[in-house]
């Protein structure tokens, strides 16, 4: 059982896992990692039944007071430290923890428990006067905001705490507290009117969430990343986001707060800074690491933050992820053992597979290359060619063997047998949903929108490179890479298994026999016509076809095979489509 | 204010708008308004035009030079004109906050929100509703010196309760009395009041 310190009160020790709904999402998450055995900051929750009891009397319940101050006494123990006070002072954090979340519930209030003398000493700790300065005032700031609901005038970052404290009792008529007992008492009563407040109320109505549930509140040990030469802080990836590289990827910097690293004002150093200075604290961070990406299923950004020689996790969340990194984490940890087929296909979608087959420009040519135009990104990928921008022309042209790039002040649908033709698409108006961008996408023709009026097609007769990634026209043939997905051995591995869940064959080659060419039939171009043109046909090629919506529209017109080049997109779409459209059908009965 | 003063002054808050609208931001019965409007217009002071008043040179000069005779009480109340101030600390907030309802950051250029993106909508209607909250405090205190003023409380909760039921033009459509209307017109009004001139 968690730890009780009284009727209303819990210690998060992480013996059990309590009801969710009883402690709100925050605490359930925090007892859930020290129930792995992992650091986070030491905390108690008040439940939900003390708000029930708080809301139906009109005041907080008698018991209260007292528990709070049992629960101050544990923090203490834990974290060795006292309670708004010197030498080593302990702040909390107080925030509200409903099961689940919604708006108009109070926001996060930090670093509540200081006054004038806990910044002194606070101070005295650090070694830095102007952080513990800084300190107090973003609590004031915060308190007044959330708690008191003010709206104060701009005093600047340097305003002195009692000024700040000045100004919020002449604003508000109500003075902040200084005794930290008292602050904590006033926020966790400011948490439970919260839970009343207009917009609460209503998405609870809107959403049939009973208003007899209420809200939790968690109070949690802040920690300082800048107290000590063994203190710090960072950000880790269990794996490289960037390449998929399965080796842990991060940031670390010594002596410092989060928002050092958010600023910019310091560079924060790579992660073997970490290993070189504390070589256990990295350790301990790397099995966490590894704890956390096994426990959730998925790879893991981490915040963390060291504090005199102690690890602690803050958070920790699926990792947003480049493309190439996508393939590479399903595959491996489909390899590992750590996913299932079905999971790791859904770990990688279409969309991501077409931007890691879309051609690109060498980097190095790029970078030496002169841009003669640029505008929005509409499709990436890169295409060489010479500027034409008579539409018959481009196709006639680009028909007898010549690469073609198609530059028009705009696109209207008698351009498409042009865009179909061609090798990349420039325009100079209209932005990302603009028609040439629309299909351009649907066709996966690199595409460049609005360079403005007289750039492109004042280019006519150039041989120009076309980079739809970066949205730049650079003079002359650059060159231009394209991935080859049967010769990835990840990508060969992925379309094997795409095609033995697919529920649909993907052939690059047209095979003989009777086929529907969407690029000879008007409105092929055009996704949303699709279902209208491909019924009564089994095997299509061309136009929209390969994009999501045209896969979804030709397996709902019981198209048997598609032709396409690069084949694994085309996959993906399919699976992705089938597994909606079944879920459509569970749906529907 | 007298009657006809008030009357006037709602034609100024509006700009061009018929008795009814007048009558419900200057809280006057609709007849009463409907009534002095008329007059006003047959003493030059007013012209009506497409089914709506609007103010002629002469009268906005005679409105403007009688609001230190009608207005005293608020111009001297400290209280009035310290919930006044932080009415213009909110403002700014308020504009950035319709500002990003309107624009979409996309690769650092701005574009026109399509309001296709639920969850960003969400995001800064959450903000609307919590400026709303801090505002409350500071519309009582406004209220207390000049009692009209509660009515763009009904106002602003209406427009924000629409918009939080999924009618996004609630939030700015000029067209309609939406949350920036409404506010707009509140702070027309607070500035006619207090003599001040608007900064932008």
């Amino acid at each position: 059982m968690t730890q009780s310190l009284g009727k209303f009160l819990l210690a998060i020790d992480g013996s059990s896992l309590p009801d969710r709904n009883l402690i709100g999402g925050k605490a359930w998450s925090i007892a859930r990692m020290r129930g792995l055995g992992l650091s986070v900051p030491p905390a108690f929750v008040i439940t939900a039944e003390a708000c029930t009891a708080y809301l139906d009397s009109g005041a907080l319940p008698p018991e209260l007071a007292g528990e709070l101050d049992a629960g101050i006494t544990w923090l203490e123990a834990v974290s060795g430290a006292r309670f708004g006070a010197g030498p080593q002072p302990l702040l909390v954090s107080v925030r509200s923890g409903a099961a689940i979340s919604m708006p108009g519930m109070m926001d996060t209030v930090l670093n509540l428990g200081i006054n004038e003398a806990t910044e002194v000493a606070l101070g005295a700790l650090a070694g830095d006067a102007a952080f513990a300065r800084d300190t107090h005032r973003r609590f004031l700031d915060l308190y007044a905001r959330i708690v008191l609901k003010a709206t104060l005038p701009e005093l600047g970052e340097d305003v002195a705490p009692s000024a700040l404290a000045e100004t919020i009792r002449a604003e508000t008529g109500e003075a902040v507290p200084s005794e930290p007992r008292a602050q904590l008492l006033a926020a966790v009563q400011a948490v439970f009117e919260s839970w009343n407040s207009r917009r609460a109320r209503k998405y609870r109505q809107h959403h049939g969430i009973p208003d007899s549930l209420g809200t939790a509140v968690t109070v949690q040990a802040m920690v300082f990343g800048n107290l000590d030469d063994h203190s710090g802080t960072g950000v880790l990836f269990s794996r490289n986001p960037l390449t998929g590289e399965p080796a842990p990827y991060g940031e670390y910097l010594a002596r410092a707060q989060g928002e050092d690293v958010v600023s910019g004002r310091f560079t924060p150093q790579p992660l073997a800074a970490l290993a070189a200075q504390q070589p256990g604290i990295h350790a301990e961070l790397l099995a966490a690491a590894a704890t956390l990406e096994r426990e959730n299923g998925d790879v893991q950004d981490i915040e963390f933050t060291v504090q005199q020689g102690r690890l602690y996790l803050l958070q920790t969340r699926a990792a947003k992820r480049a493309p190439a990194a996508a393939v590479r984490f399903a595959m491996d940890m489909l390899d590992e053992g750590r996913l299932d087929q079905a999971t790791a296909f859904s770990r990688v979608s279409a969309e991501q597979v077409r931007s890691v087959l879309s051609p690109c420009v060498a980097p190095a040519a790029a970078a030496s290359a002169t841009v003669l135009a640029s505008g929005e990104p509409a499709c990436q990928g890169a295409g060489v060619g010479v500027i034409v921008v008579n539409t018959d022309e481009a196709e006639r042209r680009a028909l007898a063997g010549e690469q073609v790039v198609l530059a028009r002040s705009t696109t209207s649908p008698d351009d498409v047998h042009g865009m179909i033709a061609c090798n990349a698409l420039a325009t100079e108006h209209g932005g990302t949903t603009s028609h040439a961008a629309l299909v351009s996408r649907s066709l996966g023709k690199p595409c460049v929108v609005g360079c403005g009026e007289g750039t492109v097609t004042a280019l006519v007769g150039q041989i120009v490179t076309v980079d739809g990634a970066s949205g730049k026209i650079y003079a002359g043939a650059l060159p231009v890479t394209v991935p080859d997905e049967n010769a990835d051995p990840a990508l060969a591995r992925l379309i094997a298994w795409a095609e033995a869940l697919s529920p649909i064959a993907v052939l690059a080659e047209a095979p003989a026999g009777p086929l529907l060419d969407l690029n000879a039939v008007a409105g092929g171009e055009d996704a949303d016509k699709l279902p209208a043109l491909l019924p009564g046909h089994t095997v299509a090629k061309g136009g929209a076809i390969a994009s999501n919506a045209g896969v979804r529209a030709a397996l709902a017109a019981g198209i048997k095979t598609i032709c396409a080049s690069p084949r694994l997109p085309v996959l993906l779409a399919a699976i992705e489509a089938a597994r909606e459209l079944q879920s459509n059908t569970v749906n529907d009965e | 204010m007298n009657e006809m003063h008030l009357a006037l002054h709602g034609v100024a808050i509006k700009k061009h708008a018929p008795a009814h609208a007048v009558a419900a931001v200057v809280g006057l019965a609709v007849e009463q308004v409907e009534a002095l409007l008329k007059d006003a217009t047959a003493t030059g002071r007013l012209l009506e035009a497409q089914g709506g008043y609007a103010l002629t040179p002469a009268g906005r000069m005679i409105l403007d030079s009688q609001y230190s005779r009608f207005c005293d009480a608020q111009r001297e109340d400290a209280a009035f004109i310290k919930a006044y101030e932080r009415f213009e600390r909110v403002n700014v907030e308020l504009k950035q906050l319709i500002t990003d309802w309107q624009t979409l950051d996309v690769g650092g250029q701005k574009v026109r929100n399509d309001h296709s993106n639920a969850e960003y909508d969400a995001k800064v209607l959450d903000r609307l509703g919590d400026v709303h909250e801090r505002f409350e405090p500071v519309l009582a205190q406004l209220a207390q010196g000049l009692p009209r003023l509660a009515r763009y409380g009904q106002k602003l909760e209406a427009a924000l309760e629409q918009a939080e039921a999924g009618k996004v033009e609630w939030v700015s459509d000029a067209k309609l009395e939406s949350y920036h209307t409404v506010w707009f017109e509140l702070h027309e009004d607070l500035l006619r009041v207090l003599g001040r001139v608007r900064e932008e």
